[in-house]
């Protein structure tokens, strides 16, 4: 018998408490699990999306913590697009808005709505070379003024929307004429206009609220290409000849600013460590109950010579074991909840099914130090026992 | 080490022993000799001090006062007392205390994780080896649960010759068993007892039991108050 096998015995023994204490640290890891795996999905995808389109620097107003929080001058693009070092530019007015979820049937009628990402982007924005085109066409410079829109898939499939259908956008329909898939998960739960278009009807003329930019490499040192390019936009003055006072950063740098991103962070890691401490509390309670219960066997293991050692390494033996199963199911659990909820279209576009393997990963870990420090207090008191009282523990 | 030579594979000198509650003395100025080989029996009323004493002499506990030796050495000044009690003495307890979710073959293996080094084949080996030698190979693979009282005392025989012990300690061995299987397990401890030249010492009520030993130390009071040599050793 190996001693591992001996410690895997002891969990079996009370089948019925192993399997709710494995049951009740799956939850609390599941969750976690789940929680950091949407949020390293969210920042995944985001970052994914500027790596496919060779975006070098990301432009937001200064203080503004993401796109949706910044307002530009629109008249910062010209003067940008003058540089001589930079090979392209892509802009856009993100905005988060009202959709109905279907068409009104008469004038009085007010169908339910729902939030829904609006970008608009520029005719020219190399956004599109991007974008996965699976029904109709790219929208173009012969579209602005006609309230033409495309559909991330996950948006048309919510909606039941394809090509030629109409979609209300701030109480004004718009003609769906593509519908395209994105390596972003937030772009592909919403919709693309034009920049002109939805400026005019949302009351907000000559206004973006950020751009990116690629930078024309030509020192043969790439970073001090993109470094003298955000010095000069640092520079950039407004209409009035004032500092424009921008955040220019390149896509890393903003993903690791961007607000949104660090708010999900933040709820998915509050959530987890009350999980962790729910899990420690449980898994401390499982393991005092099973030292109380076999005081005399421990009192049996030291009379025929275990060491304090041994005791220590068998009880925490058995709770880092419980932690690991428990993170098992936990991330079995995780996986699939995200997959059903990804598949729900009140989440979905927002969630992307499936968790990255260095979550689980870390999940696993904690699920394991879980385990530990919830069998150190058990295991210490288990060793401390001296033989001859244990064996006459009753 | 006045009384500590190595006469005596083991010796206790004045062994004074207090009760939990320190009120009670459980041994009061114990000292006795056991030689390598011998079988002794400690007697006695219940409360005199049998199992207290048998406590001490396999380093389960510490006096309060005097000294145990073991081969001239006092125990404490053992650095590990769980290592020498592991690879020197073998215990055998009147309730057998196997554990229930264990096989037999796995209850014997149990002491040698702390013995000399051996592979999972060796102490697998070993342990059938030795429930070969109790008679009970044919229920290895059984759990206490499906044994008899008396297989069950043997089983916990064989652990505690687990890992060689030059020293067996016994309290009330045949306690719990009806008339047959004490005589089994007494002939089984007598035969290995003689067969190995272990060092015995069993604590028992039992007069039978008494009188198949080398020497029977009667205790009252917390004292010894008779070492004779019995008709057995002659």
């Amino acid at each position: 018998m190996h001693f591992i096998s001996f410690i895997l015995k002891n969990l079996t023994r009370r089948p019925v408490r192993t399997a709710l204490t494995v049951l009740g640290l799956a939850v609390a890891i599941g969750t976690m699990i789940a929680l950091l795996g949407m949020s390293h999905n969210f920042e995944a995808s985001l970052r994914e999306s500027f790596e496919k389109r060779g975006v070098d620097l990301v432009i937001v107003a200064g203080g503004a913590p993401d796109q949706l929080s910044s307002e530009l001058d629109e008249s910062l693009l010209d003067q940008v697009r003058l540089m001589p070092e930079v090979e392209a530019l892509d802009a856009a007015l993100v905005d988060l808005t009202e959709m109905y979820k279907r068409e009104p049937r008469d004038a009085n009628d007010i169908p339910p709505s729902m939030q829904v990402i609006v970008q608009a982007w520029l005719p020219e924005n190399f956004g599109y070379d991007d974008l996965d085109i699976i029904a109709g066409r790219a929208l173009n410079a012969s579209d602005a003024g006609h309230h033409r829109a495309m559909l991330g898939k996950t948006m048309a499939e919510n909606l039941k929307k394809t090509t030629g259908d109409t979609i209300t956008i701030l109480q004004q329909p718009f003609e769906v004429v593509g519908v395209y898939k994105s390596s972003n998960v937030f772009e592909n739960g919403g919709v693309i206009t034009l920049l002109k278009d939805y400026q005019e009807l949302s009351g907000r003329k000559d206004v973006v609220t950020g751009f990116s930019i690629r930078v024309r490499k030509t020192s043969g040192n790439d970073e001090a290409d993109i470094e003298a390019v955000r010095q000069k936009i640092l520079a950039l003055k407004d209409r009035h000849g004032k500092p424009a006072r921008l955040s220019v950063e390149s896509p890393q740098n903003y993903l690791d600013k961007a607000g949104h991103l660090l708010i999900t962070k933040a709820m998915a890691w509050m959530v987890s460590v009350i999980a962790i401490i729910i899990g420690v509390i449980s898994m401390l309670n499982t393991m005092v109950m099973s030292v109380l219960e076999r005081t005399h066997e421990i009192g049996i293991l030291r009379a025929v010579g275990w060491t304090r050692g041994r005791v220590i390494r068998m009880i925490l033996g058995e709770s880092a074991f419980l932690g690991l199963f428990s993170a098992v199911a936990g991330a079995i659990g995780a996986i699939a909840v995200t997959y059903v909820l990804a598949q729900m279209p009140k989440v979905n576009g927002f969630i992307e099914g499936g968790i990255a393997l260095s979550v689980i990963v870390q999940g696993v870990l904690i699920a394991v130090v879980i385990g530990i420090l919830g069998g150190a207090y058990p295991a210490i008191r288990a060793a401390r026992l001296l033989p001859t009282e244990a064996i006459r523990h009753e | 080490m006045s009384n500590a030579g190595t006469e005596f594979l083991l010796n206790a000198e004045k062994l004074h022993k207090l009760y939990p509650d320190g009120q009670v003395r459980a041994l009061n100025g114990v000292s006795f000799g056991v030689k390598a080989a011998e079988y002794v029996a400690i007697t006695g009323p219940s409360g005199c001090g049998k199992s207290t004493l048998l406590n001490l002499l396999g380093a389960l506990d510490r006096p309060d006062e005097g000294e145990v030796y073991f081969k001239g050495e006092p125990l404490s000044t053992l650095r590990n007392l769980d290592a020498f009690r592991a690879r020197q003495i073998g215990f055998v307890f009147q309730s057998f205390y196997l554990l229930p979710s264990l096989t037999a073959r796995e209850n014997v293996q149990i002491p040698m994780f702390e013995g000399p080094p051996r592979s999972l084949r060796e102490r697998v080996q070993k342990a059938d080896e030795l429930l070969e030698v109790v008679g009970m190979a044919h229920r290895a693979g059984h759990r206490p649960g499906k044994l008899s009282v008396g297989e069950r005392q043997r089983v916990a025989l064989a652990r505690s010759l687990a890992n060689d012990p030059q020293l067996l300690l016994a309290d009330e061995p045949t306690g719990n068993l009806d008339s047959d299987n004490a005589e089994h397990v007494l002939n089984l401890l007598t035969r290995l007892q003689r067969e190995r030249g272990l060092t015995l010492i069993v604590v028992t009520h039992s007069n039978e039991v008494a009188e198949r030993a080398d020497r029977v130390v009667r205790m009252k009071d917390g004292r010894v108050v008779e070492d004779r040599t019995t008709a057995a050793a002659k």
